[in-house]
């Protein structure tokens, strides 16, 4: 049980990589890598302060303002400098590397005995529930940690907050501007939209969100370390992946919804499939094996198909 | 009003692909005037359009649109005085958003956008009111993706997104151009209505000499990168399809003649 939970709250706080990732990938078509970078930097800034013994939510502020300086660079890159978007994202990730180091100034902190989020979580449900710390609930039956519960339940609300405002962002005047450069730049600009200015900050939100997963990544695990980002796109890619099979439609909300569920189912398997013995040094490999299998699928599957059948929109 | 000076733009200067596309091109147009554009292929017809709407920055001469020198004007934010509708029917609107928001966000064209809602009841409302003036029957169907539409109705929703705030000039680039000839019809008969209704000052590129005939006050035929006839008034209201035809075979009869003099000056000296 103890396992399923963990699994499940991780998948909660990568479903804010999720949504990261399908702003950039799937509203602007921008293959972002800056992530890898920007989630440890989230992680490495918040653990540093809290270390420091700053307020853990200032920390996490603090955490999500460096992602957003991360997806500003990549973007002004991108729009200022015409550097290619993939190299762009490529360029800071590298860069930021050495800038996690400094930040943190070894490869790894650890947080076990400080304050942050997940403690602020589990004193929180002391209070409410009015018992002792380190004490199992009974839920439906099961035994569960207090501070596993009190987190879990932490990160739902947050994610579907955060999910929330997402979606609504994308109904405002700002917002629908924002699809719409990554529908139709051409158009946009006809309307006058600075195409420029929604990229740079597209990708600010994006990896600002991205830094923000790293940051309650860092607070649940207890440390923050230099190589926890590689391979996030892929991850974050494939929970968006299967997200959108789950939902099977192209409005926004359902996607945003499915592409956190496919961020927590996804982690469920991978915890399943680990319970199972595969072996963990396979996990990245697995992991990109099956976005592209994800990615490829679809036109494989439509070749099979007779061409009668075809829609004619997809023409 | 708009004032076009002395534009000249060659592209890929100093390469074997070097483009003049556009010499020296002087135009004056009067604020409520409707000029039509025609030209062979390669004429810088639609070059000239997007030098106006800032697709690419002149290398000399100067744009004034409605008092303001707008030659160094990014293409985003021309768009506050310009409304624009491509040849392409895809180009002019968002496919996956829906009709009310691509509409929406015409409304706005031009100015700041915030946090504020993209749609409410009072703007669907009125949207409707003007989707239902296309006779179109999409005023029901203002949820569904433009996507699903065809090109010449995503061609009207252009026409109504670029008009939606009357803008100083429109500038209409062959919009009919890919359409089949009974939706060409109806986006010219909707197009000749929104002009006159709001008196809009208008530059159109066209292919067709009828259109060229039957519409705006004024034909301006280019050729070379350069403005090569200026029809207007009594010499504008005596032209049929067959005089226009008559001047670019003309053109045609030149530019033979060029390419055999060439040849013949290349057999005897070279």
């Amino acid at each position: 049980m103890t396992l399923l939970i963990g699994a499940t709250t991780i998948g909660l706080i990568l479903a804010l990589l999720a949504m990261g990732v399908y702003l950039s990938f799937r509203i602007f078509n921008f293959p972002d890598i800056t992530a890898d970078g920007s989630i440890t930097l989230g992680a490495a800034v918040t653990a540093i302060l809290i270390s420091n013994h700053v307020d853990p939510g200032l920390a996490t502020l603090a955490g999500f303002a460096g992602g957003v300086l991360a997806g500003m660079t990549t973007g002004l890159l991108h729009t200022k400098f015409k550097i290619n978007g993939l190299l762009s994202g490529i360029l800071v990730m590298t860069a930021l590397y050495s800038v996690n180091l400094h930040v943190m100034g070894k490869s790894n902190v650890p947080l076990l005995n400080e304050t942050t989020l997940a403690t602020q979580a589990e004193n929180l449900g002391m209070k409410w529930l009015h018992v002792a710390a380190d004490s199992d609930l009974n839920v439906f039956g099961w035994t569960v940690g207090l501070r596993d519960a009190a987190t879990l339940v932490a990160m739902l609300l947050l994610v579907g907050f955060l999910g929330m405002l997402l979606y609504l962002f994308f109904r405002t005047n700002l917002g629908t501007a924002m699809r719409a450069t990554g529908d139709n730049p051409q158009m946009i600009r006809a309307l006058g939209v600075s195409v420029d200015f929604i990229i740079i900050l597209g990708l600010a939100l994006s990896n600002g969100l991205i830094a923000l997963s790293g940051s309650l990544l860092a607070q649940y695990q207890g440390f923050a370390d230099v190589q926890m980002g590689i391979g996030m796109v892929v991850w974050g890619l494939a929970s968006v992946i299967i997200g959108e099979a789950l939902v099977g439609s192209s409005r926004i909300g359902l996607l945003i919804t499915g592409a956190v569920i496919g961020s927590v189912l996804f982690r469920l398997l991978v915890a399943i499939a680990l319970r199972w013995g595969l072996n963990p040094n396979d996990l990245k490999l697995i992991t990109a094996g099956f976005v592209f299998v994800a990615l490829v699928a679809p036109a494989f599957l439509r070749k099979l198909k007779p061409a009668a059948t075809a829609k004619p929109s997809e023409a | 009003m708009l004032t076009i000076a002395n534009i000249t733009k060659t592209f890929n200067p100093g390469t074997p692909n070097e483009v003049r596309a556009l010499r020296d091109v002087s135009l004056r147009l009067e604020a409520g005037s409707f000029l039509l554009i025609i030209g062979t292929n390669g004429s810088g017809k639609s070059t000239l359009l997007n030098a106006v709407a800032g697709t690419f920055l002149p290398d000399l001469g100067t744009l004034t649109l409605a008092g303001q020198n707008i030659t160094r004007w990014a293409e985003h934010r021309r768009a506050k005085l310009i409304g624009r509708v491509f040849q392409n029917p895809f180009s002019g609107t968002a496919p996956n958003m829906s009709i009310a928001e691509n509409l929406a966000m015409a409304a706005r064209r031009g100015q700041p956008r915030g946090l504020g809602w993209a749609l409410n009841h009072k703007l669907k409302a009125e949207l409707r009111d003007r989707i239902r003036s296309l006779n179109m029957g999409l005023e029901n169907r203002i949820d569904n993706a433009i996507g699903s539409l065809s090109g010449g109705q995503r061609q009207a929703l252009t026409l109504l997104m670029a008009s939606w705030l009357k803008p100083e000039l429109l500038l209409l680039d062959e919009h009919t151009a890919a359409l089949d000839p009974k939706s060409a019809d109806q986006v010219i008969r909707l197009t000749h209505d929104i002009i006159q209704r709001d008196k809009l000052t208008t530059l159109m590129v066209t292919h067709s000499m009828q259109q060229a005939v039957h519409l705006g006050d004024r034909i301006v035929m280019m050729h070379r990168g350069q403005v090569l006839h200026d029809l207007q008034g009594a010499e504008r209201a005596r032209v049929r399809p067959e005089d226009l035809l008559k001047r670019f075979d003309d053109v045609r009869r030149r530019e033979q003649l060029d390419s055999t003099v060439a040849e013949m000056l290349q057999r005897n000296y070279v």
